[in-house]
């Protein structure tokens, strides 16, 4: 008897699992581009996460033997002007390209979002000024702001974060502020009010929670974009510095400088910038899809 | 008998050399022609005397003439290849410390207005800061620490007065460095419309994008110059350009661009291409701040350079083509280095890195250092390749002695403010030297009080073997002393030098007339005598 | 009521770019290593008593809102004041520039409203067939490549296989050699850009074909086609017109890069050139100037939307 019981609960416990397996399957049947995108997305954050594990070679570590060395079985990706392995390197980069990407995207969605509902739930002459701000910061474009503030705080980890989170602000703010205008006005925000609901626990328990969608379909948008902009002010000497392999700077220089003798140095990290971010873009627009209210149903 | 067999080799050679050079002439110059360059960045200004760098002095020396200058033919500069430019001739006076010139007449500027010896006291004045107008950047007063006067006697005799004797002093006024500028041009107006009495006129400098020289029709050489003019295509990118070159957009490459690897490829695909291997006079180094402790001890200082692999760093840096020395270039390449055989006996030099690193690991653990007590410094440098390349390499070589770096790049914007600050701890550094005289290395260098001195490094008795040097003629005795010092330099760590670069020049077959010199960067751009045999 | 609006978003532009001088006129003071130490960078050392002398021939001593205050007085009568590196009147230096990255410009928006108009187009039409899925890949493909380095491998290419490369030069011979030298570097930003277009396209093409006239005009029988192309294609083209205008401010972004790489001697080369030299007179102007052309497009586009507004035209 109990042991009946048990293989039953076993087995809507299996029923469970496949259940889960089965809805997986059937979002990656629906949003196959988003699969395969979060599918890279996966591999990035695994080689940031376990770099130490994973890359063969200290990235660091120089070798005149195998300075400008082709790909071979000892390296896979080849070796860089100092002899450093190219593929370990690629493996580590990927944390510098993740913790901007992740970084700057989680601070300017914070910032955007604090100033965005702000500026939607008590308006005014507030609200005026932000906007102005905003309007503003978007008169530039991202890769001139990034510059200017690049070059204004100096190269490093951080400000490379801070540089690209700053353009992020108003596009969330906007976003935010116009979701809450329309929220405040809807019955239960009313209702709430009328109950003497704090603001700020109206805003947190009502309001937040509806303008979440939009905060995670310009977050996912941002990952691709942030990453990006990182290699490109690497690129142009103004991002993260060395000891840091950074995939932005090992394009630049002396990648350039030895492309036609190592090719190598060009092609791999080149490739790996390229699927991060057509892989976060991938997934990015499969979000948008899945959250995007029309296409329900 | 051997020694006679030598003899007569070197006779051979040397006429062999001589009907070279004679025949390559009467193939007949051609007149005509616009030689085109590639830059690698903006020069910061046309005043020669307001720069310490090739960017500016490359292109500009062509608009002006010194007293006397280093044969362009020849590779190597020396006291021996001096010949005389707007001095007609020289005489010195007073125990060599006084030094007179006969100036030559019917010199006109590029504005029509006449040389004299007035212009001459006005351009030493002016390094002087005796002058009322001022520079605004004076890079060049250390060199001329010893001059007490500069005085017309008439118009075309001028003196040099010192305060004591220095024989080599003919050595500086040699160099690209020191042009005659006019007296009736303000400063300014130099930087950006620079006016002098040489073969080639400025026309135009454009940010990023080009430098123009046309023609001196009135030149006071008579036929020359053979070019109609030289123009400078500024790329940033070094690949960019160097496939310029490659595709046949430029006749010559920049000074000291073309690196060994990047040779390498530039010749396979450019077979035609006449590249001159050349020392350039820069040294790669180690800078350690002796005021910042633990470094003021001198036993750390000591194990930092024995863990030093500079085959490793000449492997792959320079394909194992870059020269080991201490401060002064060795010949051929230059004149007052060390030979290897002296050099092998200098502290860490010793090729048995191995045997050197565990020397350094065991005075390392005399400080307490250990595997479990690690040093953690950073290592700044500047931020770009040439500088990062080697910098990187360093910081590995540390790791053997317990010594963990971080790198610390600089902007070049902040570097050199930096390192004259001392804000620093361990650093990597490139020293250039624009003559090869011990003269201009040990006071820009070595110095105390020297600005360019980074490291702080001050000894008295030093100070006295730097004048000591610096009164005698040039000799086996002069060379014997410069040995000494330089062995001493190295051993006390004042400014390790790691490697001296060696580079490539590279010109297409059709450029005639022209030599790369060897042991400086800034002294062979005259380019009177280039023509192009299209 | 249009006046209003025209003056109200009239003066609002003013207010931005008011403020935009502030912004950059401060941030480029946070900026660390000072203009003067950069001069004597080239020099090799720092004298304590010639860098004030510097300074004070640059006005770098004054206090800050005076030296902002010579700054806006000078933009207003287009006196940028001297480049701290060349010592020539900015004007003179940011001037010459502009026609070289105008063309550029002019070049990749061509390409790039070209290939991405259409496509855009095509890819809504035929949405989720295999047809889209493929033009929804290579447009993420095109805005996941990094630009410098689709440069430096069209510069390969380029090597590789024709053994020439383009070096800008100022007065190329023929009109067909001035073509070939933007053509490279206008590519490789106009493919960006048209991934971007072709993107914005294809969303508010589908946006409109939810509405309601087209399910009306398509229940009063027209063709597929017709709705597609007349209807529809007429409507979304109003949304592209403000992407057009955003994308202007985009490619500034691209050149800033593909002039670095081809090195082209434009203002958004120039740029970087001057931020990595603090030349505070040319970094304001040219930013300053930047910030100008995108507040007055997105301007223009917003009275291009208010005289156009689709409901207004469909109500005749």
């Amino acid at each position: 008897m109990s042991s009946f019981e048990n293989s039953e609960a076993a087995g809507s416990n299996r029923v469970k699992i496949r259940s889960n397996w089965y809805r997986f399957k059937r979002l990656c049947q629906r949003y196959p581009l988003g699969a395969i995108g979060s599918f890279i997305v996966f591999i990035v954050v695994f080689a940031a996460v376990f770099a130490d594990f994973v890359a063969p070679y200290d990235p660091t570590t120089t070798s005149a033997k195998m300075s400008l060395s082709p790909p071979s079985s000892d390296m896979l990706f080849g070796g860089d002007m100092m002899g450093r392995d190219v593929l370990s390197r690629i493996i580590h980069g990927a944390r510098i390209s993740l913790a901007v990407g992740i970084g700057s995207t989680v601070l300017g969605g914070l910032l955007g979002t604090i100033i965005g509902l702000m500026c939607g739930y008590w308006m005014g002459l507030f609200d005026l000024l932000i906007q102005r701000i905003i309007d503003m910061m978007q008169a530039l474009p991202l890769l001139v702001m990034a510059l200017v503030m690049a070059a204004s705080l100096g190269p490093s980890l951080e400000n490379t974060i801070i540089a690209i989170s700053i353009p992020l602000v108003p596009q969330v703010a906007r976003v935010i502020r116009s979701n809450v205008l329309s929220l405040r006005e809807l019955p239960f925000v009313e209702a709430a009010r009328a109950v003497g609901m704090s603001d700020l626990r109206i805003v947190f328990r009502h309001i937040l929670p509806n303008t979440l969608a939009p905060l995670i379909v310009l977050g996912t948008a941002q990952l691709g974009s942030a990453i990006l902009t990182e290699a490109s002010l690497s690129f142009l000497g103004l991002g993260v510095p060395e000891p840091y392999p950074s995939w932005g700077r090992m394009l630049s220089e002396s990648a350039a400088e030895y492309v036609r003798v190592a090719p190598w140095l060009v092609i791999f990290p080149g490739i790996a910038i390229s699927a991060a971010v057509f892989g976060a873009n991938l997934m990015g627009d499969a979000v948008r899809d899945f959250l995007d209210p029309r296409n329900q149903g | 008998m051997r020694s006679n067999l030598f003899k007569v080799l070197a006779v051979a050679v040397v006429s062999a050399s001589c009907f070279g050079t004679i025949s390559t002439a009467a193939l007949a110059e051609k007149s005509g022609g616009i030689l085109k360059f590639y830059h690698r960045g903006t020069p910061p200004s046309g005043s020669i005397h307001e720069e310490a760098t090739s960017s500016t002095v490359v292109p500009y020396m062509s608009i002006f003439n010194n007293l006397v200058m280093f044969d362009q033919a020849k590779p190597v500069n020396s006291l021996d290849t001096i010949v005389p430019d707007l001095a007609k001739s020289w005489a010195w006076g007073g125990d060599k410390t006084k030094l007179t010139f006969t100036l030559r007449e019917g010199v006109k500027f590029h504005d029509g207005k006449p040389f004299t010896a007035k212009d001459v006291v006005c351009t030493w004045n002016l390094i002087l800061g005796k002058s009322k107008a001022k520079l605004r950047k004076n890079p060049r007063k250390s060199w001329y620490k010893n001059l007490a006067s500069v005085e017309a006697n008439g118009d075309y005799e001028v003196s040099f007065n010192l305060k004591r004797r220095q024989p080599a002093f003919l050595m500086l006024l040699a160099s690209g460095y020191s042009p005659v500028y006019p007296c009736h041009v303000p400063p300014k107006k130099m930087r950006t419309k620079p006016i002098g009495t040489g073969p080639f006129k400025f026309v135009s400098l454009k940010q990023n994008e080009h430098v123009k020289f046309t023609k001196n029709t009135n030149y006071w050489k008579t036929g020359r110059p053979l070019l109609d003019g030289h123009e400078w295509t500024i790329i940033k990118s070094r690949s960019t350009r160097v496939l310029g070159f490659i595709a046949g957009k430029f006749d010559m490459s920049f000074a000291g661009d073309i690196s060994i690897p990047i040779y390498k490829d530039l010749i396979k695909q450019a077979p035609h291409a006449i590249c001159e291997k050349h020392a350039t006079n820069v040294s790669t180094n180690l800078i350690v701040n002796q005021f910042k402790a633990p470094f003021d001890n001198a036993k750390i200082r000591k194990a930092m350079v024995l863990t030093i692999d500079r085959a490793s760093f000449n492997k792959i840096l320079g394909h194992g083509e870059f020269i080991m020395s201490g401060a002064m270039l060795p010949p051929p390449h230059g004149v007052w280095g060390m030979p290897p055989e002296v050099l092998k006996n200098v502290a860490g030099y010793h090729p048995d890195v191995a045997a050197n690193r565990a020397e350094a690991r065991k005075i390392m653990k005399s400080l307490g250092y250990g595997p479990d007590n690690r040093l953690k410094v950073k290592v700044a440098t500047r931020n770009i390749a040439i500088y990062r390349d080697p910098a990187v390499l360093l910081i590995d070589h540390l790791k053997e002695i317990f010594i963990d770096g971080e790198l610390d790049t600089v902007e070049t914007s902040n570097w050199h403010a930096k390192v004259a600050r001392k804000d620093y701890q361990v650093g990597l550094n490139l020293t250039g030297i624009g003559v090869d005289d011990p003269d201009a290395m040990f006071y820009e260098n070595y110095a105390c009080g020297s600005q360019r001195n980074y490291t702080g490094y001050c000894k008295e008795e030093m100070m006295k073997l730097f004048e000591k040097q610096s009164m005698m003629d040039n000799g086996p005795e002069r060379m014997k002393l410069v040995y000494e010092i330089d062995k001493k330099l190295q051993e006390d760590a004042a400014r390790p030098i790691i490697a001296n670069n060696v580079r490539y020049n590279c010109f297409q077959p059709y450029v005639k007339g022209f030599k790369t010199q060897t042991n400086s960067l800034y002294n062979g751009w005259r380019f009177e005598d280039i023509y192009l045999d299209k | 009521m249009l006046y209003s609006y025209l003056i109200q978003r009239f003066l609002l532009m003013f207010l931005t770019l008011l403020g935009m001088s502030i912004i950059i006129f401060v941030l480029l003071r946070l900026v660390p290593g000072n203009i003067v130490d950069i001069m004597f960078d080239s020099a090799g050392f720092v004298d304590p008593a010639e860098k004030a002398t510097i300074e004070k021939e640059l006005g770098l001593d004054l206090p800050i809102y005076e030296q902002y205050y010579h700054w806006i007085v000078g933009l207003v009568s287009f006196d940028l004041g001297f480049s701290y590196v060349s010592e020539m009147p900015a004007v003179d230096e940011i001037g010459p520039r502009i026609p070289i990255t105008a063309k550029l410009a002019a070049l990749s928006l061509f390409f790039s409203i070209l290939f991405g108009l259409p496509l855009g187009v095509i890819s809504a039409v035929k949405q989720n067939t295999a047809l889209d899925y493929a033009l929804r890949v290579v447009s993420l493909s095109g805005l996941s490549l990094p630009s410098f380095w689709l440069a430096l491998l069209i510069l390969m290419a380029c090597v590789s296989y024709t053994g020439a490369i383009p070096i800008y030069t100022e007065t190329p011979e023929t009109l067909w050699d001035e073509l070939l030298l933007y053509l490279l570097p206008s590519a490789a930003v106009g493919f960006r850009a048209s991934a971007l277009i072709m993107r914005l396209t294809r969303s508010s093409m589908l946006e409109v074909m939810r509405q309601d006239y087209i399910r009306t005009a398509m229940s009063k029988g027209a063709s597929d086609n017709a709705i597609n192309y007349k209807h529809a294609l007429r409507n979304a083209v109003l949304p592209v017109t403000t992407i057009i205008g955003i994308e202007a401010a985009f490619l500034i972004g691209g050149l800033i890069i593909t002039e670095t790489v081809f090195n082209i001697p434009g203002v958004a080369h120039f740029l970087v050139e001057a931020i990595l030299m603090r030349d505070y007179p040319i970094v304001q102007s040219l930013v300053m100037f930047i910030a100008i052309i995108v507040v007055v497009i997105n301007f223009l586009t917003d009275l291009a939307y208010a005289a156009l507004d689709p409901r207004i035209k469909y109500s005749d």
